[in-house]
């Protein structure tokens, strides 16, 4: 039987279920005579799963997944707090009931407080002590769910949801896949499973619920196929499929420490896009050459006030530091009506890609949100190999603007004698019809591109991309789009500036070559594709197929070009 | 008793991370620990009470120390929360 959810860790999976079965837990108010034993049974339950989760927030912490390690730091923290510890061991003491019933009582007391908080962050606490509770009385009750931390190798995990404390004994050497019947590419299992590596499909709405244990399955963490109850020749589809994705793995490992230069000698930069500082880590783990952007929305958002120019600071530095020289292209703030942001009078807009958002936004908000970022990259570029991207550009006032804008905050940082690099790149993303009919004019006023792919096809095709109606219009294979993305190539280097890719399409295994051919210089990409695409531009010849590339702008259809560049890449085996 | 008027200025406030940090620094000293945000008093301690406190980035907290070892206890809290709790770095 073949089932399809969403795949949210790459792998494959060939295994037997083990099946976590959500039990309802009753809870009676019970008298004990011996409140003594109570507590102290409780307090070793108490122990036991503060050092489950310790154990599992290091290994955490060691996968580069901060995010899951702070919830299960928050449920130690929330186990260990003596208000509530107390609170439960006064009241088995005082009135002589069982342990269940008082963590019931009390966990659910302190939930409500949280849920009812005017505060998203503080509602999510809720959930945490929710889930502590029910651990913590199953511990009590001796009601084990399937032990992950004792599950034997081979084992595929099937579950309605897993939450943060089911995972937290979870044995990532024995545990071959991950099966969820809820959940997103965001949600905990799937983040989980991407941290430990594990291959994971969730959101599997028509999983069977009378599944037992030790049924075979395969699972396709990547096209989010699940086969329960596989045939022997699915089986061995799939062992054929895991072999070559393991040989695969090693091999791309190679390229790791490989630079990225073409068959006929061709050198470019496979940089790695970032949202924060931590993800630089996984670009540097992947063999990225630079950060070809790193979006700097995430210190704007969630929260309740500007950040410092000195917080800014801290972030740009810390990312610059950790690349060790190699480049930086932080872009500007890119944020507008699409995201309601209280603090800084930013309300929804009617349209808000075409209305006042990024670059417009900052030159009109210069004192209180652009000289701050400005400021920050510049003191941080002493650090490191910073370069600063401006966003949305579509007209050259806008560039002088900004450029007037950091060369006064420069004379500023000389008379204070604060450190900068004097020499700091300024770039444009390219992404807007604009910005590629005038490619040839701004290439002499900056000192980079960098072809933002997403919205250049957004604006290219008026085409807004989650609208699922008209999504078919949506793609980098159209004509319009491969002829901006040419011109915009071909003016840059005409005038000899580095032009980049920053969107999507840079880890595009058909576009690739493309763009190599039309001389491209840097390609910025989500840090997991970085090796597989080091892998194609070495088989690339980029002199002899630039003639062959050339023919797609020649043709009229989108499926057309497809099509050639689908027969071309076979043809070159890359 | 001593106590000190401070400003929380780490972007997240005193949610979990730095709230457990807090009480970490705090279950170090024998004094009792308050903190007191307008009108409400929460036990340092206790990350859930700190939690309950619902603090802010940006906002103005009092903290009050009492016991043998006050002195120590309001100065480590108040480098802790000055620093920014490590989010600054």
């Amino acid at each position: 039987m073949k089932i399809y959810g969403v795949g949210a860790a790459e792998g494959i999976g060939i295994g037997v279920a083990k099946v976590v079965r959500e039990q309802n837990v009753e809870v009676v108010k019970k008298t004990v005579s011996d409140s003594e034993t109570e507590v102290n049974n409780f307090m070793r339950v108490l122990d036991i799963t503060k050092a489950e989760t310790e154990k599992m927030s290091q290994a955490l912490e060691k996968n580069a997944s901060a995010k899951e390690a702070e919830i299960l730091f928050g449920h130690i923290m929330l186990m260990s707090d003596p208000m509530l510890v107390d609170e439960i061991v006064n009241r088995i003491k005082g009135e002589s009931v069982c342990a269940e019933y008082v963590i019931e009582e009390v966990c659910n007391q302190y939930a409500a407080v949280f849920a009812s908080m005017d505060d998203e962050l503080m509602q999510q606490r809720a959930t945490d002590m929710i889930d502590i509770k029910t651990r913590l009385i199953k511990k009590v009750l001796g009601i084990e769910n399937t032990d992950l931390s004792k599950l034997p190798y081979g084992s595929i995990l099937v579950a309605k949801d897993l939450t943060p404390s089911m995972t937290a004994g979870l044995n990532p050497d024995n545990v071959l896949g991950i099966v969820t019947q809820f959940g997103g590419k965001t949600s905990h299992s799937a983040i989980l499973a991407r941290a430990l590596e594990i291959p994971a499909v969730v959101g599997l709405s028509n999983l069977p619920e009378d599944i037992s244990d030790d049924t075979d399955i395969l699972l396709d963490g990547e096209s989010g196929e699940v086969i329960i109850l596989p045939t022997d020749n699915e089986k061995s589809d799939y062992e054929n499929k895991k072999k070559k994705y393991d040989a695969n793995k090693e091999v791309l490992k190679k390229y790791r420490e490989l630079p990225s230069i073409s068959k006929d000698g061709k050198k470019v930069e496979i940089a790695g896009n970032i949202g924060s500082p931590e993800d630089a880590k996984k670009v540097i783990e992947n063999g990225g050459e630079g950060i070809g952007l790193f979006r700097t929305e995430f210190l704007f958002m969630d929260r309740d006030c500007m950040p410092t120019e000195e917080e800014q600071f801290e972030s740009y530095k810390e990312v610059a530091a950790a690349m060790e020289g190699k480049p930086v292209i932080i872009r500007t703030l890119d944020i507008g009506g699409d995201k309601e942001i209280p603090y800084m009078g930013i309300v929804q807009d009617e349209n808000p890609f075409l209305g006042y958002r990024a670059i417009r936004l900052c030159l009109d908000r210069k004192d209180d949100i652009y000289i701050p970022q400005l400021r920050a990259l510049l003191r941080a570029s002493a650090f490191g190999n910073i370069k600063i991207m401006l966003p949305l550009i579509t007209s050259m006032d806008e560039i002088r603007e900004a450029k007037a804008l950091i060369s006064n905050i420069k004379k500023e940082l000389d008379e204070k004698n604060i450190a900068y690099n004097k020499n700091i790149e300024v770039g444009i993303m390219v992404e807007t019809a604009a910005a590629s009919l005038l490619a040839d004019i701004f290439a002499k006023e900056v000192d980079f591109f960098s072809i933002g792919t997403n919205d250049l096809i957004q604006y290219t095709m008026s085409v807004d991309r989650g609208n699922v109606k008209i999504a078919g219009l949506y793609s980098p294979f159209s004509p319009a789009v491969l002829r901006s993305i040419n011109r915009i190539i071909t003016e840059g280097k005409k005038a000899g500036i580095m032009v980049g890719m920053c969107g999507e399409a840079a880890a595009d295994p058909l576009l690739i070559p493309v763009l190599l051919a039309w001389g491209m210089d840097e390609f910025s990409m989500s840090a997991s594709s970085i090796l597989k695409s080091r892998q194609i531009i070495s088989g690339c010849d980029s002199k002899d197929l630039k003639a062959k590339v050339d023919k797609v702008l020649e043709m009229s259809t989108e499926s057309e070009i497809k099509e050639y560049l689908k027969k071309l890449t076979e043809e070159i085996g890359c | 008793m001593v106590s000190e008027e401070l400003k929380v200025i780490n972007p997240s406030g005193l949610h979990l991370r730095p709230a457990g940090n807090l009480c970490k620094e705090a279950l170090k000293y024998d004094s009792k620990i308050n903190i007191i945000f307008k009108d409400a008093t929460a036990n340092a301690k206790s990350v859930l009470s700190v939690l309950a406190a619902c603090v802010k980035c940006g906002d103005a907290i009092k903290i009050t120390c009492d016991g043998r070892d006050e002195k120590e206890a309001l100065e480590a809290l108040k480098n802790l929360i000055n620093s920014g709790f490590g989010e600054l770095k």
